[in-house]
């Protein structure tokens, strides 16, 4: 377990290495200059020209990748060019938004998505599957954006539920906060959702065809023994597969819907700073992504030692 | 889901308080500091906000004195500045003319890289002459001087804030900065100190920034903000006008819309090519459709709110026979393929984009519409004049010198105008500059450098009730002084 252990953060590292090097290269060769971007066409060229040197951006990109490298082991991603303010300060601020949307998500996916997959499964080719397949291609072909214009239309501007957009904070209290994300959070979930409960479905429809549910089945056990104890758990590891991709995907998905509902998370954050060329701050945000991205895979993996015990990392 | 939805009925959001207001605006300001960027996004937020000028443009387009109670000139190149006195910063400081040289000498520095080092070139010499008094000395009389000490690069601010300014800047304005979530609001609230008494009307101001206009315009029949300034585009205006909970404000702004041509290249380094580009375009058509008839026909670069505007948008007809003639004069009789490059940021951009190729197409030319990233926009067509054609707005005020910088991006390069606006930056007096106002603009009309199409209107919608919004923006600001709901 520790060699596996040791060999998994070596490869972290080595992911992060990679990561952090390919961004920094295209951010670089993409066309388009951050001090142009900062000055904007009010500015003139020559200002441009000026706000360039004292952002240090002419000097050559592997002396400041090298000076970049060197100061993030030590903790320090530098300072945004839009904001001048620290890149760390700047994700952290941003987590109290993204973590819970993406988590609200991913709690939608797994709570209907299972139910409704493995129902659909034990209903196999009768009314409730199809009605569970059209609902789940449905998730599938409504795009998030326009599922959170719709929502924002309904509950917002139709019955006046819940705020439009914007973000309540956690200062005023659970509920403000939790309220604020509740629309994106479904309007993020609805495609993940609708792909687990084809994924659940699938891998369920998989084991009931397996000789040993027959045999529990002719033994008497009951039907929800069946399901939940020989059944369910020997899905799991496809559904845990698709799932640990899934967190994923939902914070790649948080960057349309968090411009769509205004909320102040890392996705806006990114995707402003794409467009502003803020390399410092590109680079802070995918490596957070991609440390996390990596840590859930590794999380996933661990996750197969307790769903299957015969799985042994040695 | 739902039910949690439902409770949200229980605990809906309060109503806000009689004189709070939420703006929605579309950008983040990349910073506060409007002595480092030239942002428009930033002059909307703190210009006359937060900071203040010695002199101000009113919501007419007038200056009048601000923090300087009047000024004083017997030569057109020393004007004597008297304070206000009782001026207060945010920090409790009173305003002195200590304050107003450090300003300036902090701009004219070349080491603080200031974003407009050519509004103060023309200054030789500052004299503090009491706490009250400061007289400024010109190399030569400079007529835009006092517009100059007006504009967003000519804040007045304490001395000791100049490291924070970009993001909590000081002044003397009627509202101070209370916070600022990065990515969400920015929020000012009253400054109970102010100068001017009985403002501001409003206790308390949140900029939302909501870059979706569908987004917005949701935010607004939802109730959560109570106005955009510039968030929406003019095809949400005939429903909002039908609302009867909105009030939308149209005005002038200073913003004229322009295909520019690459004046450097084939075959737009031929004026009978400029001139038949004009003639094939009808203006009002494409006023009405890409800007739903909303925004004025322009014929030349000075805006209808600048004092030495002529109007002069009939002065090259829609005519595509002549457009046709002139084509075939310059050799080019089947007319020519050009691109048009344009960036998505601007929706509008998009849309006379695509009526403007219909339109082209009837004299030839055959417009292929190439869409890039805005920062691509900036570093290939503005910096680098890398297209042949392209269409944008330009929102500052007084610009028409920029026709006589060949290096712009249009690289329009025409010595008899360049000659014409130095004579005009040194001409005070009024008659005599509007006459070479007039000269230039002929000038402008028969070289056709670029298309003038129309001015972007101000375009502002509100919450019925809410009084003294600006109808016309003469300089990219969003003062809100006066603002307040109808009680």
């Amino acid at each position: 377990m520790r060699r596996y252990i040791a060999r998994r953060a070596a490869a972290f590292a080595a992911t992060l290495f990679f990561v952090s090097a390919l961004v920094f290269v295209v951010v670089r060769v993409l066309p388009g200059d951050p001090a142009l971007v900062i000055i904007g066409p009010e500015g003139s060229p020559e200002a441009a020209a000026r706000l360039r040197e004292a952002l240090g951006l002419n000097r050559p990109i592997a002396v400041q990748y090298g000076e970049w490298l060197a100061r993030a082991l030590r903790g320090d991603l530098g300072v945004s060019l839009q904001y001048d303010v620290p890149v760390g300060r700047l994700i952290l601020s941003r987590l109290p938004v993204t973590i819970p949307l993406t988590l609200m998500a991913a709690a939608l996916m797994t709570t209907a998505a299972l139910p409704l997959g493995l129902y659909a499964a034990r209903r196999h080719r009768r009314a409730g599957d199809y009605l569970a397949m059209l609902v789940s291609q449905i998730g599938i072909a409504v795009p998030g954006f326009w599922a959170g214009l719709l929502l924002i239309l309904l509950f917002s501007v139709h019955l006046g539920w819940v705020e439009s957009g914007g973000f309540a904070g956690w200062s005023s209290g659970l509920w403000p906060g939790v309220r604020s994300l509740l629309l994106p959070a479904f309007a993020l979930g609805l495609f993940q959702t609708a792909v687990l409960v084809r994924a659940t479905r699938s891998s369920v429809l998989d084991v009931l065809g397996e000789d040993y549910v027959r045999t529990a089945r002719a033994k008497g056990v009951s039907e929800l023994s069946v399901l939940g104890k020989h059944t369910l758990r020997n899905a799991m590891i496809p559904i845990a597969t698709v799932a640990g991709l899934q967190l994923g995907q939902l914070m790649a998905g948080a960057i349309i819907l968090e411009s769509v509902f205004a909320l102040p998370g890392l996705g806006r954050l990114v995707l402003g700073a794409i467009t502003a060329r803020d390399l410092p701050l590109v680079q802070g945000v995918i490596l957070f992504v991609a440390s996390t991205i990596v840590l859930i895979n590794f999380v996933v993996d661990l996750l197969y030692g307790v769903l299957d015990p015969r799985i042994r990392y040695d | 889901m739902l039910a949690a939805l439902a409770l949200g009925l229980i605990v809906s959001p309060g109503a806000a308080p009689a004189q709070n207001l939420v703006v929605q605006v579309t950008t983040e300001p990349p910073g506060l500091d409007l002595t480092a960027t030239p942002a428009s996004a930033t002059a909307g937020v703190v210009l006359y906000n937060v900071q203040e000028c010695l002199v101000k443009v009113d919501r007419h387009g007038k200056i009048v004195p601000w923090l300087a109670d009047r000024w004083h000139t017997s030569d057109d190149r020393n004007y004597t500045f008297f304070l206000k006195r009782g001026v207060r910063f945010h920090n409790g400081r009173e305003l002195r003319a200590a304050d107003v040289k450090f300003v300036f000498d902090r701009a004219m520095n070349p080491e603080t890289k200031h974003p407009y080092p050519g509004y103060y070139s023309a200054i030789s010499d500052i004299i503090v002459k009491d706490d009250y008094t400061i007289t400024f000395t010109l190399k030569t009389p400079t007529a835009n001087f006092l517009l100059n000490l007006a504009r967003q690069g000519s804040v007045i601010y304490p001395r000791e804030a100049v490291d924070t300014l970009k993001s909590e800047p000081i002044g003397t304005g009627p509202f101070k900065l209370a916070e600022w979530v990065r990515g969400d609001r920015i929020v000012l609230v009253k400054n109970p100190d102010y100068h001017v008494k009985g403002l501001p009307k409003l206790d308390r101001v949140t900029y939302r920034f909501i870059a979706d206009p569908n987004a917005a315009l949701a935010a607004l029949k939802a109730g959560d903000i109570d106005a955009t300034m510039f968030g929406l585009g003019p095809e949400h205006v005939p429903e909002l006008q039908k609302d009867s909970r909105f009030q939308v404000i149209l005005g002038e702004t200073t913003n004229d819309v322009i295909l520019s041509m690459n004046n450097s290249r084939k075959p737009y380094a031929d004026v009978r090519v400029r001139r038949a580009v004009t003639h094939g375009i009808n203006k009002p058509d494409v006023v009405k459709g890409a800007m739903f008839g909303l925004g004025r026909v322009l014929g030349t670069n000075v805006d209808p709110l600048n004092p030495y505007f002529v109007d002069m948008a009939g002065a090259v007809p829609y005519d595509p026979a002549r457009a046709k003639r002139l084509l075939a004069d310059a050799g080019y009789p089947n007319g020519f393929e050009t691109v048009l490059r344009v960036s998505p940021q601007y929706a509008y951009s998009i849309r006379t984009g695509e009526v403007l190729t219909d339109q082209l197409q009837k004299i030839g030319v055959k417009v292929r519409i190439e869409q890039i990233e805005w920062s691509q926009w900036l570093s290939r067509v503005w910096k680098d004049a890398e297209y042949d054609l392209t269409i944008i707005g330009h929102a500052e005020a007084w610009d028409i010198g920029n026709y006589a910088n060949p290096k712009y991006y249009f690289r329009y390069d025409n010595a008899d105008f360049q000659k014409l606006f130095k004579e005009s930056e040194t001409t005070v007096d009024d008659r005599a500059r509007r006459a070479l106002y007039v000269k230039m603009q002929r000038k402008l009309v028969e070289d056709a450098p670029v298309v003038w199409l129309y001015i972007y209107p101000r375009l502002a919608v509100t919450k019925k009730g809410l009084q003294g919004v600006w109808k016309d923006l003469p300089l990219p600001a969003n003062d809100l002084s006066e603002v307040a709901w109808a009680k």
